[in-house]
């Protein structure tokens, strides 16, 4: 999707950062002193998300620019760790929780690589594995093209050995990377869809295929991959799909070059369902069985997901039997009917990922 | 100019002519003819000449209950009326039909949405908000009158099942936006059937989510032969047919929650715990949490509570429904 509006803050200043961006984008900058401009700007449009998703504000991270995720309650969560590089996404998927997440969405850049680094610093002197992730509020790569950024973090990681980088996207922007020195730290990962789903409801990814080509570029050059089959859309036929795209993976990578799956069916806060119901008018996906779970969002019936969960990993065991696979918010009954053990102790399901990337990503192993 | 007090022959009067009516209730008249003579007329109506006869504006029952009087009595019909004046426009007349009933009482909903869809035809939706509390004895929001109009535009019987409370405001909002076709089926529907507003509201969103889902005309949902036999079953209470009309939309939406909840529902009654305990599955079978609650006013009671409980655990159901 096209930037046609660009705000830029004031208060950052005009580095080689801001402006590569700048030599990049095809935008003019409006400098202005308050965000409230941008707020103002999206709110007063009749779709204040499409909206978003053109306008971009560059300013700084005014937050923590490091933080644990936070998870939900009653169901496992993985301890992952969230490097806050910006909100929203230039991509249009129906059911993404950040349209209803932000009030109103901002599509924001947060500049300033000193930033970055000096909290990276930090992580970097502990004695602790860390898996640390720029796809949480937003899509790890949609702005390589055009950023320092991505490059910037792939060479900061490289010069350690306790953390590990996840760059998780479904786009295709891998160029600026497949020449760098990684170091074995950097996991590209990508979250994966059945053809149908991508093509109904991820308006302006890359296609599967396109993203199965890239992930086999970047593991030629050396990258850690990781899949994320999130979120899993229950509809007439995706068992089959589904299995077909776990062997599509296998056509296109080798199960080593895989650090972990991760999956999870679509669940969602219930305001959501309205947003997706004014904007993809078309879409089907809030119609499935959901049911309010014990975290307040809408999740299928279990049976169901546990149906659709023991497919997809039997059949992502048939191709690589050791790959770690593990579950984005689910509970015990879901993980011992599914992959038979639950990581019941606090820490013990990050403990098991911790493993993973110690053993592709040559962390430090005394740290485990 | 001012109105004129005047006495005109009752039989000058086109009742047939109701373009100013307000209320479409067929009240009784017999009490309000009571007291018409006991205490006579005390506000007199409001007509307007028309076409040599006089229409209207306010006050169809007491006319009526003249006239009846007039009948029984075999009295001559002269009534009083205040009489329009010949410049009074159809707007004025509009108002003063409406603000002679609202600062008498307070409009039913179903009053409310005719008034606004007539003062529409010389107002827009701000000015009928501004001038609201004037006119209607109350505030109304723009946005409030933008719905009392999206509801005024849907086709009959939907203000008659408004006024006998068949059809919430709520529900006649949301369905006011949709097909034409889809409209006349719920308002078909709810002619049959008699639901609180919510269940009316879940009735429209099952219906809607089931057909955006099977990608087919709610009406197709509708014409399900289990359906009709729901709805256009004449020996069913109406209430027992919205019951039967929402567990069939549940199931059609939720078809493996529903046979799920129903063999969870079978095998707890299987186990035969005593009236007395009550086994109760976690909510939307989501959690393993399953709770047990009995009372006992006794030790007697208590201990058979206990006895029930322990034959409870060598049936295998109840291992069937803890360890799925």
């Amino acid at each position: 999707m096209k930037i046609d509006t660009l705000f830029i803050d004031k208060a950052i200043p005009e580095d080689l950062e801001i402006e590569y961006l700048l030599s990049k984008m095809n935008a003019d900058p409006q400098w202005i002193e308050n965000s409230k401009t941008v707020y103002d700007f999206i709110n007063d449009a009749d779709d204040p998300i499409s909206k978003a998703k053109k306008t971009l504000y560059i300013t700084r991270n005014k937050g923590a620019v490091i933080k644990s995720c936070p998870g939900t309650s009653f169901y496992t969560c993985c301890d992952y760790t969230i490097l806050h590089t910006g909100t929203f996404c230039t991509m249009d998927c129906s059911y993404c929780i950040l349209q209803a997440y932000f009030h109103p969405p901002v599509l924001q850049y947060f500049a300033g690589l000193k930033t970055l680094s000096n909290a990276l610093e930090v992580r970097f002197g502990q004695n602790t594995i860390f898996r640390i992730g720029t796809g949480e509020y937003t899509d790890s790569l949609i702005w390589e093209k055009v950023s320092l950024q991505p490059k910037f973090l792939v060479e900061t990681f490289a010069k350690q050995n306790n953390c590990l980088l996840e760059l998780k996207t479904k786009t295709v922007n891998i160029d600026s990377l497949l020449p760098l020195d990684h170091n074995g730290k950097t996991v590209i990962a990508w979250s994966l869809n059945t053809p149908d789903i991508i093509g109904s409801e991820e308006k302006g990814t890359a296609s599967l295929v396109a993203r199965l080509t890239a992930a086999k570029r970047v593991e030629s050059k050396g990258y850690k991959l990781a899949f994320h089959f999130d979120p899993l859309v229950i509809y007439p036929g995706c068992e089959t799909q589904y299995k077909k795209v776990v062997e599509l993976i296998f056509e296109y990578v080798s199960p080593e070059s895989i650090v972990w799956i991760s999956i999870g069916t679509f669940r969602f806060m219930p305001g959501l369902k309205q947003v997706i119901e004014k904007r993809f008018n078309h879409s089907t996906i809030p119609y499935g069985e959901f049911i309010l779970g014990l975290d307040n969002k809408m999740r299928y019936f279990k049976p169901l997901r546990i149906n659709m969960y023991q497919k997809i990993i039997s059949c992502i065991k048939e191709y690589a039997p050791d790959l770690l696979v593990y579950f984005c918010m689910e509970d015990e009954e879901v993980w011992e009917k599914c992959i038979g053990f639950f990581p019941k102790k606090e820490g013990e399901l990050g403990h098991l990922l911790d493993k993973s990337a110690v053993a592709h990503c040559s962390l430090n192993t005394n740290l485990l | 100019m001012s109105d004129c007090l005047c006495e005109i022959n009752s039989s000058d009067i086109d009742l047939t002519n109701e373009r100013y009516r307000i209320s479409f209730s067929e009240n009784d008249i017999n009490f309000l003819a009571q007291s018409l003579r006991e205490s006579g007329l005390i506000y007199p109506p409001i007509v307007r000449p028309f076409n040599n006869k006089f229409i209207v504006i306010s006050g169809f029952n007491r006319i009526r209950a003249h006239i009846h009087n007039n009948r029984i009595d075999n009295r001559p019909t002269k009534i009083l009326v205040y009489q329009t004046n010949p410049d009074t426009t159809d707007y004025q007349c509009l108002l003063k039909s409406i603000t002679a009933l609202a600062f008498k009482r307070q409009l039913t909903q179903a009053e409310l949405i005719i008034c606004t869809n007539r003062l529409y035809q010389f107002l827009d939706e701000k000015q009928i908000a501004q001038k609201s509390s004037a006119i209607f004895n109350r505030e109304l929001s723009a946005r409030f009158v933008k719905d009392l109009l999206a509801v005024g535009s849907l086709p009959d019987p939907a203000l008659e099942l408004i006024s006998t409370s068949h059809l919430s405001f709520k529900s006649a909002k949301k369905i006011s936006c949709l097909e034409k076709d889809t409209i006349e089926t719920f308002l078909t529907i709810f002619s049959n059937i008699r639901a609180s507003s919510n269940k009316q509201l879940e009735i429209i969103l099952y219906i809607m989510e089931i057909a955006a889902r099977d990608a087919v005309k709610p009406k197709t949902i509708f014409k399900n032969q289990e359906i009709q036999d729901i709805l256009f079953n004449e020996e069913k209470e109406v209430v027992l047919k919205t019951s039967l009309l929402r567990t069939c939309l549940f199931e059609q939406r939720f078809p493996t929650v529903f046979k799920t909840r129903q063999k969870t529902r079978e095998k707890i009654a299987s186990i035969k715990f005593g009236n007395n305990i009550k086994f109760l599955p976690p909510e939307n079978l989501d959690s393993q949490t399953y709770s047990i609650v009995f009372t006992a006013k006794n030790f007697n009671e208590f201990q058979n509570n206990v006895q029930n409980l322990n034959a409870a655990m060598k049936n295998k159901a109840l291992k069937e429904i803890l360890n799925p």
